[in-house]
């Protein structure tokens, strides 16, 4: 690979730096669209946007085998899109279309692909990481090394099925990975107002997990300490993951903004944009420019747009057919 | 065939489980060290879980395990727990076939004894089962005898969706025949009378049976039949209907108070009856609106005098 060079090719679009770009692009995208079209009245489900924290979703979701699986939380919408679930699958869901797998009965941002590793979560803050646990005690009893995931926000710490979980996985030295998108807000309530400290860590350590406090605005930080992760889980040592990030977009499409006061922060934190972060990263190791990045960019708008239509227009059909 | 008490009738429900389910596991407390002891010999601590006081977690792990194709038994203490987990129930392990589509099944068992006369106090003799009875998806099994008890348990792994499973202690020692054949979800007529339907389950079940008896020793042979329903949820709509058209009355008898249960529901159920199919009108027997002292439980509770004297009225 040369500095010169302006094109990716194929090899470099295979590499994980070109994955992660290209995941979290769709996924800053697909969510801008949702909320837009749902503002249009095009969609009626709210979004929960993770616009500034896709890297944490990105790099994890990118870092599991085969049989793993893992259990989105709500704002990781780039889970599903890194798992292998495309746009077209995840807008049947919103639209119900008759060709939606889950039937559209889940809320979008639960909707599941079990025999593809994502598991329904739950509305209830803090009950699905038993879920995941419980899926870590199958895969230790069938003993194929794999591994399960759950993400959750930093206002879990309140819920007492973290802490249940936490005890249980610890002391069964489950092959689980707890990631926290510690985001320093649980809705409109910041962390001083919650907790004695913004790390999770201090929490988590004692009761067994192997841990790691990472920037989760770095997607290649995240993808190396999430393939850590995954070996450490599967050798039988549960990890709690505790990604320092920032919410960037709306707190949903619904409610806006709720935080009051975050102003330099938001200015801060754009500085350290993952998307932007992983822009300037291809284009300094030479495997695109920023033409290129712009191009790809925009088709993948056009994309996202036009996915939008083929499902309207694949719903329509379906429904007169069954009609 | 054979005959043994409604606690042994549980116990080997689960030892067949385990023996005939090899990808079924059991959570729980103290189930190593005492209550499970010698299934963990057999089958090992792999299948015989022994977890922490963390009930609301225990149920959420089931769903997980279920998610990978296990089935489940959460061993709780007993039934005023249910208050404990009872968002792992309602949310997670009673809504996972629903929310995805039919794609994932939840065979899960969540054992809750009943655990009145006991001395464990308002907080230790509840029963709770109108705290679920309008959850969808959620099977509700209350054996009220040692067949129910051991039919009840292993066909509750069969279903897709879960089983709250209440035992009631108070009959642990209430002997009984275990048919070959599972009554497959039935309601059981376990008296056989033609002038009043006793409709009960668990504990109230036996009580009308010892009352039916009672009433055939004074003269009253063959007037009471009792249904005794084992699966409250679901219910046997036809079994009730047809033993209420029978016998032109119906008395229901149900432990909790009368808010909520089968008992106002079957209540209810009566109404699709032809009108004039009746010779009187239901009533029902039901628990005091009220905590359940320690020292004594019965007052508030139904009773068999309170039963037969009701029964006789009715058939006046």
């Amino acid at each position: 690979m040369t500095a010169t060079r302006t094109t990716p090719d194929a090899g470099s679009r295979s590499a994980i730096e070109w994955k992660l770009y290209v995941n979290m692009l769709t996924t800053r995208l697909f969510e801008e669209a949702l909320v837009r079209w749902e503002h249009q009245g095009k969609i009626s489900a709210q979004t929960f946007p993770s616009k500034g924290q896709e890297a944490i979703a990105i790099g994890c979701c990118l870092a599991l085998e085969r049989g793993d699986a893992v259990i989105p939380s709500f704002r990781t919408r780039g889970a599903m899109v890194a798992m292998g679930i495309t746009i077209v699958e995840q807008l049947r869901e919103f639209i119900h279309s008759p060709l939606a797998a889950g039937d559209s009965r889940d809320a979008p941002h639960h909707a599941s692909w079990p025999e593809r590793g994502v598991m329904p979560g739950s509305t209830m803050i803090g009950g699905h990481l038993a879920m995941a646990a419980g899926l870590a005690l199958a895969m230790q009893l069938e003993r194929k090394g794999e591994i399960s995931l759950a993400f959750f926000g930093d206002g879990t710490l309140g819920s007492g099925d973290l802490h249940e979980t936490m005890h249980i996985a610890g002391m069964s030295r489950l092959p689980l990975i707890l990631v926290c998108e510690n985001n320093g807000w649980e809705m409109a309530t910041s962390w001083q107002k919650v907790r004695k400290t913004q790390s999770l860590i201090p929490y988590a350590e004692p009761f067994g997990f192997a841990t790691r406090s990472i920037d989760g605005n770095d997607a290649l930080e995240v993808y190396s300490a999430a393939r850590w992760a995954r070996a450490t889980a599967s050798d039988g040592q549960p990890v709690f993951l505790d990604c320092m990030t920032f919410r960037a977009g709306l707190y949903s499409s619904h409610f806006g903004e709720v935080r009051g006061g975050v102003e330099k922060d938001l200015a801060a934190w754009e500085k350290r944009d993952p998307l932007k972060k992983m822009t300037e990263w291809l284009i300094g190791h030479g495997l695109a420019s920023a033409e290129d990045l712009e191009r790809v960019s925009q088709q993948e708008e056009q994309r996202i747009e036009d996915t939008l239509r083929e499902v309207l227009a694949e719903t329509a059909s379906a429904t007169k057919e069954l009609g | 065939m054979s005959t043994m008490s409604y606690r042994d009738a549980v116990a080997k429900a689960l030892q067949d489980s385990m023996r005939d389910e090899p990808r079924l596991i059991i959570i729980g407390q103290n189930l190593a060290g005492h209550a499970l002891k010698p299934l963990v010999e057999t089958y090992g601590e792999d299948r015989v879980q022994d977890c922490s006081i963390s009930e609301s977690a225990m149920v959420g792990m089931a769903v997980g395990a279920a998610m990978k194709g296990w089935k489940v038994v959460v061993m709780i203490a007993y039934a005023d727990i249910a208050s404990v987990c009872h968002m792992a129930i309602a949310q997670s392990a009673a809504k996972l076939p629903y929310l995805t589509n039919g794609r994932l099944d939840c065979p899960v068992i969540i054992r809750l004894p009943i655990a009145r006369f006991r001395g464990h106090g308002p907080e230790g003799n509840e029963v709770g089962v109108s705290w679920f009875y309008n959850v969808p998806d959620l099977n509700i099994a209350m054996p009220g005898s040692a067949n129910e008890a051991y039919w009840n348990f292993r066909e509750a792994l069969q279903h897709p969706t879960p089983t709250l499973f209440f035992e009631d202690r108070s009959i642990h020692t209430r002997s009984g025949e275990i048919t070959e054949d599972s009554p497959g979800g039935k309601a059981q007529i376990t008296r056989s009378g033609d002038r009043l339907t006793i409709i009960a389950a668990g504990r109230t079940a036996a009580l009308a049976e010892d009352a039916a008896d009672e009433m055939a020793k004074h003269g009253d042979g063959h007037a009471v039949e009792v249904v005794s329903l084992g699966f409250i949820k679901p219910l046997d709509k036809e079994t009730i209907l047809k033993s209420a058209s029978k016998t032109g009355r119906v008395l229901i008898v149900q432990d909790e108070p009368p808010w909520s249960g089968y008992a106002p529901y079957v209540r209810c159920l009566l109404d699709e009856l032809p009108a004039g199919s009746l010779a009187a009108p239901p009533r029902i027997i039901a628990g005091a609106d009220q905590y359940l002292p320690f020292w004594d439980e019965r007052p508030f509770l139904p009773s068999l005098e309170g039963v037969a004297a009701t029964a006789v009225e009715m058939m006046r």
